[in-house]
């Protein structure tokens, strides 16, 4: 029983770090139909902000946080508007591999100005401790995490259905010709959305930097993760991104537990299956 | 035959040299190989800047040759590469020496090519015991897990402790890790309790620690790789309240000099055992770490910068006894016979595994200055190879 | 995208891969490791080019069929016989079966699934080598194993003249193979289903089989190459099963140009000689060039550029 309650909360925590970081992948690839294999560099960026402002500037950790959300926003939105949009009508390989290419710049990049090694967020006292639930001891990390996912779930799923921004949204997504002849601003709406994408994608980085070590190589490291909860998720849905990442956090979880000589099989294995059984992602038909 | 008849040419150039200072200036050429890029390329600098610290602590010549260090990257563990740099080295570059290694596959990759080049190959760090047995011209300055963990296995059984749980990364030496100390530690009466395999890619430790928690174990020997999985393992282990329940942190590598500082006040009395502590206290260690901070002041002095620097202490003599010629046999021969005193305290060369015999100590982490060290508590005395010496 | 048959005899791309192979043999004498693993890399290069440029199917899982073929061959030459010409038999026949098998649940999906379940894939096959201890060695790598003489004569030397001729020899033969595919009626039709789908099964081809043999085909290129590059390196690592070689490979595979084959050599030899060239100057800012090639090449395909360069020509 103790076994079970360990699982579902460090499954979940996982779970909830890989939603955050993959929402926005998921909206983006949903909404302009871009694979933007970059993204993970966006949750990079977000921890190295934060994590400079935070040890090196000494700011303080929620300020460096906003601060390192609305700078990795707006890099977002600049990339988006420079430089990718000219790549939607390109073929899904060319946005792979421009995207890559950009990856890798990004990296050598931050090797280069930060250099190889591990960055550490220095934690608010009031985070850096552990919480005793009882049944076990908890990093107080963790409930943030969960309580971030929570909320950014929550936002999104709001914004998506009770605001203008995300009647528009839904709109570009299901009939980017109609809905821009309706005189939506579909750019505008495809920007912003790549800004607020790269914005969570910052703040995944920052909430997983405990499970999720901020190196250089952090842009395509975990990318294959992330890519995983889009495509079981489905492209452009919330909800689904949310099912997927718990469940397969879940299940990397539970691997731990019961099976770690087996690797990362379990988790491969289970969204082959989930892949093969809906290839539309989980809540679309 | 090319190479028999150059040999001649060079003794017959020797032989005709009167006075010592008229030796022929030809640099001595040592291929050093690790990886440069990616993730692990802090092993390439730690080599790069203990390599030449060590030549230019000797006035910049050994044996009164120049030494031409040449790097190659690997990479990571990728041996398809490492073979095809190594080739290039002993057929294109024609190296004297080859140095270097970190992982593995890389070190099996290259043997063949040493043994049928006659090459002497110095390996500054990869621990998996099987290596030098690979190739007679292998030479080990590092270490293996087996001859860091069976004395810690020693010391848990005199102190008390009985029952352990083992959580190893689940990849070659820390299989190693944990077959070490299963022999050991049930040879003296203790009982491994659960043995964990964590896969390599892990990042989440949070599981691993409930499951060392509920095996009711004492004590947890551990082995990971190095780099950001023992950051997150000793911070899961105090995050989620390991240390506070009781069970005691046994590792080797984990408090390396490199990320040390980055655990903060949570590695405190954290105890390990390994053959080097950037803090001991000795004249020639303080040595090292002075010419390795005058080399690179961004060079920290742990294992993998010793490692270069008595690998290169190796070929130095190795240079000697050959005179400079390209010996490989003699060069091995004499290096069988070694022993010197390194940073880490007194060393020799194992004749029978050509493995490096030294001082396992007993290290907890303590803070002095400001900085957190590895103290050393105790010394293990010199322990060999007992992955090859069964 | 060029979809008119080929008029230019099977037989040139082979003999100028060929000609050009054996001027380099003798002209670097001294890097034939290089040459070796150059060639190896350009089957497998080749081999994805069946799949996404002929075929047209996205896949970062080309690495599950290298992979398997190296590790056939080597465990074949540890354990049954060293014989090369018969190690690499079995890479072919190794990554031809698992192409199928993968194959047959892979090829009923598209697009960005298809994508993520080759990933899967290629994955689960990684877990279970590094699982399989035993067998493969693990982390460790596959060793302890060498080719032996090939054709009973040539021995495998330490300068690595016989393996780079030996490389060169397949890469050619598998070129030859791959353009006779391609321009044979087989071949066409799997042009058209990459063209469009739907008109091809309304002409009546059975889609999925066609699919299907072209990516069994690849398969048998992929473990060809896995196969060489086992018995050449006497080893076999982890990493071939790894995620980096389909990346890779794919990567090499747009620089040197889709669908057209030779874009497979030219952009395995390119990206090599780039790699090595900028790993020996500084590793670590060689991602700053790949990643900035990967970008220029995306913004401005060469093929454009040439043809820009052309209509600049005509009509200057």
């Amino acid at each position: 029983m103790a076994v079970l309650a360990n699982l579902l909360v460090d499954g979940l925590a996982y779970g909830m770090v890989l939603f955050v970081i993959a929402v926005g992948l998921s909206i983006t690839l949903g909404l302009m139909r871009f694979v933007n294999l970059a993204h993970g560099a966006f949750a990079m960026i977000g921890g190295y902000v934060t994590a400079l402002l935070a040890r090196e500037a000494l700011w303080n950790f929620w300020l460096a946080l906003t601060a390192a959300l609305v700078l990795t926003g707006l890099l977002g939105a600049l990339l988006e508007a420079l430089v990718l949009r000219h790549l939607y009508r390109r073929s899904e390989l060319e946005q792979v591999l421009f995207t890559i290419g950009l990856a890798f710049f990004l990296i050598a990049t931050t090797n280069a100005l930060a250099g190889p090694q591990v960055q550490l967020i220095p934690l608010p006292p009031e985070l850096a401790g552990s919480v005793d639930l009882g049944f076990r001891t908890l990093p107080a990390q963790r409930l943030l995490v969960l309580g971030a996912g929570l909320l950014v779930a929550a936002g999104a799923a709001y914004t998506v259905t009770r605001t203008r921004f995300g009647v528009w949204l839904r709109a570009a997504v299901d009939h980017p010709d109609a809905a821009s002849a309706l005189g939506i601003p579909i750019r505008r709406v495809q920007c912003a959305s790549f800004a607020a994408g790269a914005a969570l994608a910052g703040l995944g980085g920052v909430l997983g930097a405990e499970l999720m070590p901020l190196e250089p190589y952090y842009a395509l490291k975990y990318l294959v993760l992330v890519l995983v909860v889009v495509a079981v998720g489905g492209m452009g849905s919330i909800a689904g991104s949310l099912v997927a990442a718990v469940a397969l956090g879940l299940v990397e979880t539970a691997s731990k537990y019961f099976a770690s000589q087996w690797g990362s099989l379990f988790f491969f294995a289970a969204m082959a299956l989930l892949l093969a059984w809906r290839p539309n992602g989980l809540l679309k038909r | 035959m090319a190479i028999t008849f150059r040999r001649l040419l060079w003794a017959a150039a020797l032989t005709c040299v009167v006075a010592p200072g008229l030796a022929v200036a030809q640099p001595i050429k040592v291929g050093i190989v690790g990886p440069f890029s990616g993730p692990f390329a802090h092993y390439g600098t730690l080599f790069k800047a203990g390599a030449e610290a060590y030549i230019e602590s000797q006035g910049g010549k050994l044996a009164g040759r120049p030494i031409e260090l040449i790097y190659r990257d690997t990479g990571g563990p990728n041996p398809g590469q490492t073979k095809s740099l190594v080739q290039e080295l002993i057929v294109k570059d024609k190296v004297d020496y080859l140095g270097g290694f970190v992982f593995t596959p890389n070190a099996f990759a290259a043997a063949p090519l040493a043994q049928q080049s006659q090459t002497p190959m110095v390996v500054f760090n990869a621990a998996t015991s099987a290596i030098t047995d690979k190739s007679e011209y292998i030479i080990r300055t590092s270490y293996t897990l087996w001859q860091v963990t069976v004395p810690l296995a020693q010391w848990a059984a005199k102190n008390n402790i009985r029952k352990v749980v083992t959580a190893v990364t689940d990849y070659g030496p820390g299989i190693d890790a944990e077959t070490a100390w299963k022999s050991e530690f049930t040879k003296q009466g203790g009982t491994v309790v659960e043995s964990i395999r964590m896969p390599i890619a892990t990042t989440d430790f949070a599981p691993f620690i409930q499951r060392i928690k509920a095996s009711g174990a004492q004590a947890v020997y551990t082995f990971l790789p190095g780099g950001p999985p023992n950051l997150g393992f000793v911070k899961a282990y105090n995050d989620n309240g390991l240390a506070k329940a009781g069970i005691q942190f046994l590792g080797t590598a984990e408090t390396d000099e490199f990320d040390l500082q980055k655990f903060g006040d949570a590695a405190l009395g954290l105890t390990t055992a390994f053959h080097y502590s950037g803090a001991h206290d000795s004249p020639a260690n303080r040595k090292f770490v002075e010419a390795l901070k005058k080399k690179d002041p961004n060079a920290v002095a742990n294992y993998a910068s010793v490692g270069a620097w008595d690998g290169m202490v190796v070929i130095h003599r190795m240079i000697e006894a050959t005179g400079g010629t390209r010996d490989g046999l003699k060069a091995v021969a004499a290096a069988r016979t070694l022993q010197w005193e390194s940073p880490r305290g007194p060393v020799r060369i194992d004749p029978k595994t050509r493995h490096i015999v030294q001082n396992v100590y007993l290290r907890k982490v303590e803070k002095i200055g400001g900085q957190l060290v590895n103290k050393e508590v105790q010394n293990f005395g010199p322990q060999v190879d007992f992955g090859l010496d069964k | 995208m060029n979809t008119a048959p080929r008029v230019a005899p099977p037989w040139r791309l082979p003999a100028i891969v060929a000609a050009a192979g054996i001027a380099a043999w003798f002209a670097l004498p001294d890097q034939l490791g290089l040459l070796t693993r150059l060639f190896t890399t350009a089957l497998l290069v080749l081999s994805l080019d069946l799949v996404v440029g002929v075929a047209g199917l996205a896949t970062l899982g080309q690495a599950a069929l290298f992979g398997t073929g190296a590790y056939a061959a080597g465990i074949f030459a540890l354990r049954v016989m060293p014989d090369p010409l018969v190690g690499l038999a079995i890479g072919v026949a190794a990554g031809a079966c698992v192409a199928l098998a993968s194959g047959a649940f892979l090829l009923r999906y598209r697009g960005f699934t298809l994508l993520m379940l080759t990933v899967a894939v290629a994955q689960i096959l990684y877990s279970l080598a590094s699982k399989a201890r035993d067998w493969t060695g693990g982390d460790d790598g596959l060793s302890g194993f060498s080719p032996g003489p090939l054709l009973g004569r040539f021995a495998f030397d330490l300068e690595g003249r016989t393996a780079a001729l030996y490389a060169l020899t397949v890469l050619v033969l598998g070129l030859y193979v791959a353009r006779r595919v391609v321009d044979s009626p087989f071949g066409l039709a799997v042009r058209g289903i990459h063209e469009n789908r739907a008109r091809m099964a309304a002409l009546g081809t059975p889609v999925f089989t066609r699919l299907l043999a072209m990516y069994t085909l690849s398969g048998a290129l992929a473990g060809a190459a896995g196969a060489l590059s086992a018995q050449t390196n006497a080893i076999v690592g982890l990493d071939s099963l790894g995620f980096a070689v389909s990346a890779e490979a794919l990567v090499m595979l747009v620089l040197g140009g889709v669908g057209r084959l030779s874009g497979a050599v030219i952009g395995a030899a390119v990206f090599t000689w780039l790699h090595h060239t900028a790993a020996s100057i500084n590793p670590y800012h060689w991602l700053f060039v790949i990643g900035g090639a990967l970008m220029v090449v995306v913004l401005m395909p060469p093929a454009k550029v040439w043809a820009w360069l052309k209509s600049r020509k005509a009509a200057s």
